[in-house]
């Protein structure tokens, strides 16, 4: 085994890019989770939704596409909004399987409403990014700024949760949502703040997404599993250790593709996935 | 919205429609031409209409199917007697295929069900079909696997199967290596890339075995789930070993996956051919990626655009002009995908071929008299709109139900068309290797 293998460094690296892929959604979905105590089992049709809208904007309605990126942020947001006060508000008092479902139903409707309004065609942006060439490595040049504005993603994230009111809010029902109520925080406000933060990573992540992979209803069937498998790896409700379980699973992945096969690679994943819940039950990275 | 295809909101509202036009529960009927009197033939039509196959091939297959039960309706039907479909939605799901198939056999009480997009359905529903003495026309899903050492009676496939796609990819390459490669063909270096499905399995055992019989090295042959969301690892893996010919063998998204990701990770090659599937959507897959195809290759079932109306036999050159021009009013195409061909042809052989001889024979549409009539069929090369005859071997040969006279031919694009390239016969001279202005082609 030669690890300076220029070929095994470049799935290094792309296993470190694939991370940054799984990232964000776990970050999403995380912070809902942590926050509103809800799993939301449609996140990836979120996502889905994002990359349609980016997809709509910039081939159809001729947006520019940095615009059609800032828009989807805000049209996702308040998709999670909806999500909140639709489905999730009346049933934060139901047994959690009741909100499984729901979220689960909700995954139906949006594939089966993005089925009505685009077809099951594949649509693609179109777009690519030369790559980057260093020695015989080769760096996708997409999945690199792709990387690095989910790197920046987070960053605003954290500086958001550690700096502002609402953050620290945010945080404090994180950890204990019993007694926040009696410091004078609004919990309802709180979980819609958090659904609308979340749906905006959803977002984010869409519009990563959306230069990589073609949109189709479907398309969360590609990383929707995977981003749910992280999130339970790192802690269900733990930010920090989904993201950083994100690129665990990426490495995993790319390095065990490249000394064996690409399916061989899931097996590893998955294998690795049912050791640490033997392990760790409560998450790789629970406190 | 939807430029081009048909969304399933198009498709359910016309089944809608016309279900209730007969008299039939709505969600279930997919009627497609006004009855002239008698009783109508019910046969049922499984397709995926939603889920990552509609959008690769198996919406197509459904549309094609319509054009002819609405053709075969508008000229009489058997005798008067029009054919209704019965259309289900598996849905992307073997799960729900096997299901489907079950309500359109007990509940309907069908005796026959058409379609079948994907292997990966038509495996566990062959055996099925087969238990109960009902009739599968598979019109689409071609794993040799469905058929081979079954010795199934009731389960006919009028259209090609895996081994026959990979004979024409490698042959090309064995048949030019010298000539346009300036490569002896035992030095031409193959990696074969597929979908873990029984479809991609099917078709790269079968690249396998023609390769080794030109004794022609295989590299890589490494399998992937179709719905993997990152094949770059698998990319840096064909750079190593340096491919002269990349096979593939994959539905959507995989495909434009890893074209995508072999621009960006700066895989190069000498020829890459596809093997249908997600392959033969020419006009989505040039949309996405335009010139960048030029010169790639294509193995599948002749669309029927492709060939020369002239020498197929007579009256079935019309045939073909009358569904191209239908399908593409209907649909706004610009060249129909090989499903649309696929969907029409091997529904219209069950119709003009199968059914109208057992409903006249028997008076009614029993699976034993279909399987009858199946048996009989003897249509002679160029009888159909993709060119071959239609002949199913028997349950005694080790591929029982399937057409012994199918045809797969090698296509190449040039400029958002494919061209038959193999067999030399049939098509035009190859263009061999990709040209230099390609992003893929490699550098020497």
């Amino acid at each position: 085994m030669n690890l300076l293998d220029p070929f095994f460094l470049e799935a290094l690296v792309n296993g470190i890019l694939l991370g940054g892929v799984f990232a964000l959604p776990a970050l999403g979905l995380n912070l809902v989770f942590g926050v509103v105590d809800v799993v939301w089992l449609c996140y990836a049709e979120l996502v889905m939704v994002g990359m349609y809208a980016v997809w709509f904007l910039h081939t159809q309605a001729g947006w520019p596409l940095p615009l059609a990126f800032v828009a989807c942020l805000p049209i996702v947001a308040a998709l999670g909004m909806l999500l909140h006060l639709l489905v999730v508000r009346p049933l934060l008092t139901s047994p959690p399987i009741n909100q499984v479902l729901a979220t689960g139903g909700v995954l139906f409707v949006l594939q089966g409403a993005a089925t009505l309004v685009f077809s099951t065609e594949f649509r693609s942006l179109g777009v690519d990014m030369p790559p980057m060439e260093v020695g015989e490595v080769f760096v996708s040049g997409t999945k690199l700024a792709a990387f690095c504005a989910a790197l920046l993603g987070a960053a605003v994230l954290w500086a958001f949760l550690k700096f502002t009111y609402v953050g620290t809010a945010i945080r404090a029902i994180a950890r204990d949502r019993e007694v926040m109520p009696l410091m004078g925080v609004d919990p309802r406000r709180i979980y819609l703040i958090a659904s609308a933060v979340g749906g905006a990573l959803a977002g984010l992540a869409a519009c990563l997404l959306v230069v990589q992979l073609d949109v189709h209803p479907f398309v969360g069937l590609s990383f929707g599993p995977i981003t749910f498998m992280i999130c339970v790896m790192g802690g269900l409700g733990n930010m920090l250790g989904g993201f950083l379980a994100a690129f665990l699973m990426g490495l995993i992945i790319s390095v065990g593709g490249f000394w064996g096969t690409t399916e061989f690679s899931y097996v590893v994943a998955f294998a690795f996935f049912i050791l640490v819940m033997f392990i760790r039950p409560k998450g790789l990275f629970a406190r | 919205m939807e430029r081009n295809g048909t969304s399933r909101r198009t498709l359910l509202q016309a089944g809608a429609g016309l279900g209730l036009a007969a008299g039939v529960p709505a969600t279930a009927r997919a009627q497609t031409a006004p009855a002239r009197g008698g009783d109508p033939l019910r046969v049922g039509l499984l397709t995926d209409l939603s889920g990552p196959f509609a959008g690769a091939g198996s919406v197509p297959l459904f549309n094609g199917s319509e054009v002819a039960i609405a053709l075969f309706n508008e000229r009489g039907g058997v005798d008067g007697r029009p054919v209704v479909a019965v259309s289900a939605d598996s849905q992307s799901k073997a799960d729900v295929a096997i299901n489907e198939a079950e309500r359109l056999l007990g509940q309907e009480g069908l005796e026959v069900v058409m379609g079948v997009y994907s292997s990966a359905h038509a495996v566990p529903l062959s055996g099925r079909f087969e238990a109960q003495k009902k009739i599968m026309w598979i019109t689409s899903a071609i794993a040799t696997a469905v058929l081979k050492d079954k010795h199934f009676r009731y389960v006919f496939r009028p259209t090609v199967h895996s081994d026959q796609y990979a004979e024409g990819t490698v042959s090309v390459i064995h048949e030019q290596a010298q000539k346009k490669l300036g490569m002896a063909p035992e030095k031409v270096k193959l990696a074969v890339i597929y979908e873990d499905g029984p479809y991609g399995t099917g078709v790269s055992s079968a690249i396998e075995a023609n390769a080794k019989k030109f004794n022609m090295p295989v590299v890589l042959k490494e399998a992937y789930s179709a719905t993997t969301p990152d094949l770059s690892t698998l990319v840096t893996k064909l750079r190593r070993e340096r491919p002269d010919v990349v096979y593939q063998a994959g539905y959507n998204p995989d495909i434009t996956l890893f074209l995508r990701q072999a621009r960006s990770g700066g895989l190069r090659f000498r020829m890459l051919f596809g093997h249908g599937a997600g392959w033969s959507q020419i006009d989505r897959l040039w949309e996405t990626f335009g010139k960048d195809l030029q010169g790639m290759g294509n193995a599948d079932p002749a669309a029927t655009q492709m060939l020369d109306w002239e020498r197929l036999q007579p009256g079935v050159g019309e045939l073909a002009k009358t569904f191209v021009a239908r399908y593409q009013a209907k649909h706004k195409m610009n060249d129909l995908p090989t499903h649309a061909s696929m969907g029409f042809n091997n529904t219209w052989i069950f119709l003009e071929h199968v059914l109208k001889p057992a409903v006249r024979k028997t008076g009614g549409m029993t699976a034993e008299a279909l399987r009858e009539a199946a048996l009989q069929v003897d249509i002679p090369e160029g009888g159909t709109i993709q060119g071959y005859g239609v002949k199913f071997e028997p349950p005694e040969s080790s591929m029982a139900g399937q057409n012994s006279r199918s045809l797969c031919v090698v296509m190449q694009f040039d400029n958002a068309k494919s061209h038959v390239i193999w067999p030399a016969s049939l098509g035009r001279d190859p263009v061999l290797p990709l040209p230099p202005e390609s992003p893929y082609a490699l550098r020497s």
